[in-house]
């Protein structure tokens, strides 16, 4: 086979006014003819940087000081160019870029101009490379929008990139990158932005064309799951250096370098034992002091005097509801019409949702983007009023009590018995305040304790989530994406909350500090008997995680169970697609993509007979099993009264 | 976008009574009216006022009417081109505005086309050499021109284009031309003596724009749309034309609106001291003196101006940016 891409001792280095900073260093690999190699690694680790190498896109800091990048076109066999030695503006550069090297981006909302149409930026690829006039440039367009998927594809030539939906953004990408025809596709993060079910249509879509155009494709990603989906090699690279390189096989089987097999270890998957723990880098060991211990004492003994010690062990069945949202609902209105008569629309974001959340239990929820989960825990912690329905919440007096429509003072003692730790480390720490400063402050807020006990508090917390308390004077620009995850933690632990709400507490992270810091959260949860709703739009997140597990899709919760029978017995097609569209890093279970079907998973709508919601049929939740239920119109499922 | 239009037109009526409202309702605020004013500076010089002639007087000028008729005449008359009568001068305001009116529409329109000609392909060298000697050159020859009051400038150039080069700058045409009829002579007169005035008005607005520009080329620039252009095997400069810069003009023509009034009111002291035959100078004293419908022609003249300027700058964002013309706003 003969290699269509061959890096030799890549070197980059960004020349900064009073320093150089090495990115790369000594990489090698190749790519054969029609071949898949991904690069693997976390953020930082510089496989950015090697695929902006190849593109020629390096930023004007950036300098390749040693090593080679021979591309050999094999439409044009016997020649091999050097990249490397090239220039980046050049016409040589420019020649290979988009026309026999193409490249598709992470952020399909982003990446494409949203003043031109569709068409114009597929037009503009194919012009530049081939001599051809606009009427066959359009033609060609159309033919590769056909090839992609579109369903229409004359007429998305006319339509801008914000008409048109996340997965229909990334095919026009894709599109635009293959007018052309190239030898080789780099793909970088393609599917990191996109929903599960729409990862995996991307995922089969970049299969198909593969083969049909013959090309051969650098996929670079940190998700294993869908290296092991889609590589037939991988490359391994952790601080600009390559670890590891060989048949994907053989590395997932037996991979011989230290940061490939704690890389594995780190990722969640579906087959883990209950007591089974995901080993990342670095652990952190949760040390409780007196106050905080005081908290996980006092429950524990309050457990063992309510309940016998043989239930303790199955909180869900054992302790008493903290949380329980009833028929919920809350729909936004948007203004469309002209300014004499306005049309209000409702869309519903939440639609009758029930949920329970027992004490010392972790309920997860699942939900692709733009189901309503956020909108649920935005309701739950009463930022928002609902339309309808009922949260009832055990306050400190252990009475269940109604939070809607309750006024903002009467709300105020409950609020702080709910705590929420956010998506985005970045935004969600005040850069301007010390993180002894952001800890303290909830408990500053509702009056917590005195200066002494809050200090004293403080530095229990940070000890809690593994931070050294000298860091507490500091900002939190500092901190790296996953100690400000824990600082978010420590601030929502401060006031002893009965329930704490992760909104995709990991979905910023890279692997192996997701891996700790949801171990982290299993063990606090643990020692401190805590309470959890976690969301996530991870199934194998949540499967680590959860107790329980609710999916949720349109606004509505379609089926919940606890965790295990939920993943080996799903009953709702949503559930089921969901699961199917997962990519494990795992070769014994790779993703079957013929039962992946293009189009919406989630539309109601569509959903086979008993599962249909539309005008005529509203399915309420049923029983299915013991704690078992699924949303269905079905007589052998009894409906329960909940 | 029809509808689109229709309903930026239609917005501007009301806003237009609106203001004609504010603006009767300002010149009407301080005690007193013309006539006041008037008698104060009669009694100052020690004449004797007949009341009675006080009495005809306010009869005829309608200052005997309660203060919503006197603005439905001045409204009604607006609405069939009767600006009024100027009590200071005499003379219907039309007649005393004269050509200051059109002579203000064309020093205010040279500026801001100056202001735009210049700052835009300065700000692209700035945006795309940030921090270069060029970049440093310009942004403090920027600085400069912000912080320099206008009439401060304006006096500067006066005294030199006096001493070094022995002429007067001042003035919108040569004497000769002054209350002469229009003929080709005093056009080119005009257009002689408008660079002056341009420039001391426009090079604040020029230094803000130029940072404008600057600020959100820079911004586009490091977007993900202009890598993956990159990436398609595009020219740079293709790229930095048909991509960003499309982008970047967005708040630039989004100005246009804010920027005409600016230059007219900043215009007005430097009228002041070049004795430019614009209508700043002019406004300044009728309000001085309350000649309340002259004041309000000029007023309502700047209103309208810009109101039309924000409807130019609409229409032109909405055939810019699709995302405005088929959303009803900027995503994102």
């Amino acid at each position: 086979m003969t290699d269509i891409l061959r890096i030799k001792n890549l070197k980059v280095e960004f020349v900064l006014p009073h320093m150089r900073v090495k990115a790369v260093e000594n990489v090698s690999f190749r790519i054969g003819a029609q071949e898949t190699v991904a690069l693997v690694g976390e953020s930082g680790s510089g496989k950015s940087t090697i695929s902006q190498a190849i593109m020629g896109l390096l930023p004007k800091s950036a300098q390749i000081t040693n090593g080679s990048i021979i591309f050999a076109d094999p439409k044009k066999p016997g020649t091999r160019v050097d990249i490397s030695m090239l220039d980046r503006a050049g016409k040589e550069m420019r020649a290979i870029r988009g026309g026999r090297i193409s490249m598709i981006f992470q952020e399909p909302m982003s990446s494409l101009s949203p003043l031109h149409t569709i068409g114009d930026q597929i037009c503009e690829a194919v012009r530049l490379h081939r001599k051809v006039r606009g009427r066959e440039a359009r033609e060609l367009a159309v033919e590769m929008l056909t090839l992609v998927g579109f369903p229409q594809p004359k007429r998305a030539l006319k339509t801008y990139p914000f008409e048109l939906s996340g997965g229909l953004r990334q095919r026009a990408m894709i599109a635009m990158a293959l007018v052309c025809r190239p030898a080789l596709l780099v793909a970088d993060e393609p599917t990191t932005a996109l929903d599960v079910t729409i990862q995996a249509q991307i995922l089969r879509l970049i299969r198909e064309v593969q083969s049909e155009l013959q090309m051969s494709l650098l996929l670079i990603t940190h998700d294993l799951g869908v290296v092991a989906n889609m590589a037939d090699r991988m490359v391994v690279v952790y601080d600009g250096r390559v670890v590891e390189a060989g048949q994907t096989q053989e590395v997932f089987i037996n991979p011989g370098h230290a940061y490939t097999r704690s890389l594995l270890a780190a990722v969640p998957h579906f087959n883990m034992g209950p007591d089974e723990r995901l080993r990342p880098l670095r652990e952190i060991k949760p040390k409780t002091g007196s106050l905080l211990a005081e908290v996980g004492n006092a429950e524990a003994q309050r457990e063992n005097t309510e309940v016998p010690a043989s239930l303790a062990l199955h909180p869900t069945m054992a302790s008493e509801p903290v949380l329980a949202v009833r028929h919920i609902s809350k729909s936004f209105s948007t203004r469309k019409g002209n300014w004499f008569k306005s049309e209000e629309q409702r869309i519903p974001a939440v639609s009758d949702v029930s949920l329970t959340v027992n004490r010392g239990e972790c309920v997860g929820l699942v939900g692709e983007s733009g189901c309503g989960k956020t909108t649920l825990s935005k309701l739950i912690m009463r930022a928002m009023n609902p339309d309808d329905g009922s949260i009832l919440f055990r306050g400190e007096s252990g009475q269940m009590t109604e939070l809607v429509g309750l006024d903002e003072d009467q709300l105020n003692p409950y609020r702080k018995r709910i705590q929420f730790v956010f998506q985005d480390p970045f935004g969600s720490l005040n850069p301007r305040m010390t993180v002894q400063d952001i800890v303290a402050e909830p408990m500053l807020i509702h009056g917590v304790g005195d200066g002494e006990y809050r200090r004293k508090m403080v530095l229990e917390l940070m000890d809690l989530v593994g931070l050294d308390p000298r860091f507490l004077n500091r900002y939190p620009h500092s901190f790296s994406g996953g100690q400000r995850q824990r600082i978010g933690i420590a601030r929502a632990l401060g006031l002893k909350p009965d329930l704490l709400i992760f909104d995709e507490p990991t979905s910023a992270l890279d692997v192996s500090v997701q891996a700790q810091i949801l171990n982290l959260l299993k063990d606090l949860q643990r020692n401190l008997n805590l309470t959890y709703l976690f969301i996530s739009h991870n199934l194998a997140v949540v499967d680590y995680v959860a107790d329980r597990i609710a999916v949720m899709c349109a606004g509505r919760i379609v089926e919940s169970a606890p965790r295990e029978q939920l993943f080996r017995n799903p009953v709702h097609p949503y559930t089921q697609a969901l699961l199917h569209a997962v990519p494990f890093a795992d070769l014994d279970h790779l993703l079957d993509f013929d039962k992946i079907v293009d189009g919406k998973a989630s539309d109601p709508t569509r959903w086979p007979a008993p599962f249909t919601i539309n005008q005529n049929s509203a399915p309420k939740m049923m029983q299915f099993a013991e704690d078992h239920f699924v949303r269905a119109e079905r007589a052998d499922f009894t409906e329960v009264a909940i | 976008m029809l509808t689109y239009l229709a309903r930026r037109l239609f917005v501007m009526v009301p806003t237009l009574i609106m203001i004609s409202v504010l603006v009767f309702v300002i010149i009407q605020l301080p005690p007193g009216d013309f006539l006041t004013t008037y008698l104060n500076e009669l009694q100052a010089q020690g004449e004797a006022v007949d009341p009675a002639k006080i009495e005809f007087l306010k009869q005829q000028y309608g200052l005997d009417q309660p203060i919503y008729v006197q603005y439905a005449e001045w409204a009604w008359g607006l609405l069939h081109g009767d600006l009024g009568f100027s009590f200071e001068y005499n003379l219907p305001v039309r007649e005393v505005v004269g050509d200051r009116l059109w002579l203000s529409l064309v020093l205010n329109f040279s500026t801001v086309l100056f202001i735009y000609i210049v700052s835009f392909p300065i700000g692209i060298y700035s945006a795309t050499r940030q921090y270069s000697w060029g970049d440093y050159g310009f942004t403090f020859v920027g600085f400069l021109g912000l912080a320099m009051p206008n009439f401060l400038f304006a006096l500067i150039l006066l005294y030199y284009a006096n001493v070094v080069f022995g002429t007067s700058i001042g003035g919108l045409m040569d004497p000769e031309y002054i209350n002469q009829g229009w003929s080709f002579g005093k056009v080119m007169s005009v257009v002689e003596h408008l660079w002056a005035p341009v420039l001391v008005i426009g090079t604040s607005g020029t230094a803000s724009m130029i940072r404008r520009l600057r600020a959100n080329l820079l911004d586009e620039l490091s977007k993900q749309y202009v890598v993956t252009a990159h990436a398609k095997g595009l020219s740079p400069k293709k790229v930095l034309f048909k991509y960003p810069l499309r982008m970047a003009l967005n708040p630039f023509i989004a100005d246009i609106g804010n920027i005409l009034p600016q230059v007219v009111s900043g215009s007005v002291l430097v009228s002041v001291v070049m004795s430019l035959p614009t209508t700043g100078p002019m406004l300044l004293t009728a309000l001085q003196s309350q000649d309340m419908y002259l004041a309000g022609s000029f007023l309502m003249f700047l209103a309208l101006l810009t109101v039309v300027g924000m409807f130019v700058s609409d229409v032109l964002l909405a055939w810019l940016d699709p995302r405005i013309r088929l959303q009803g706003g900027v995503g994102q």
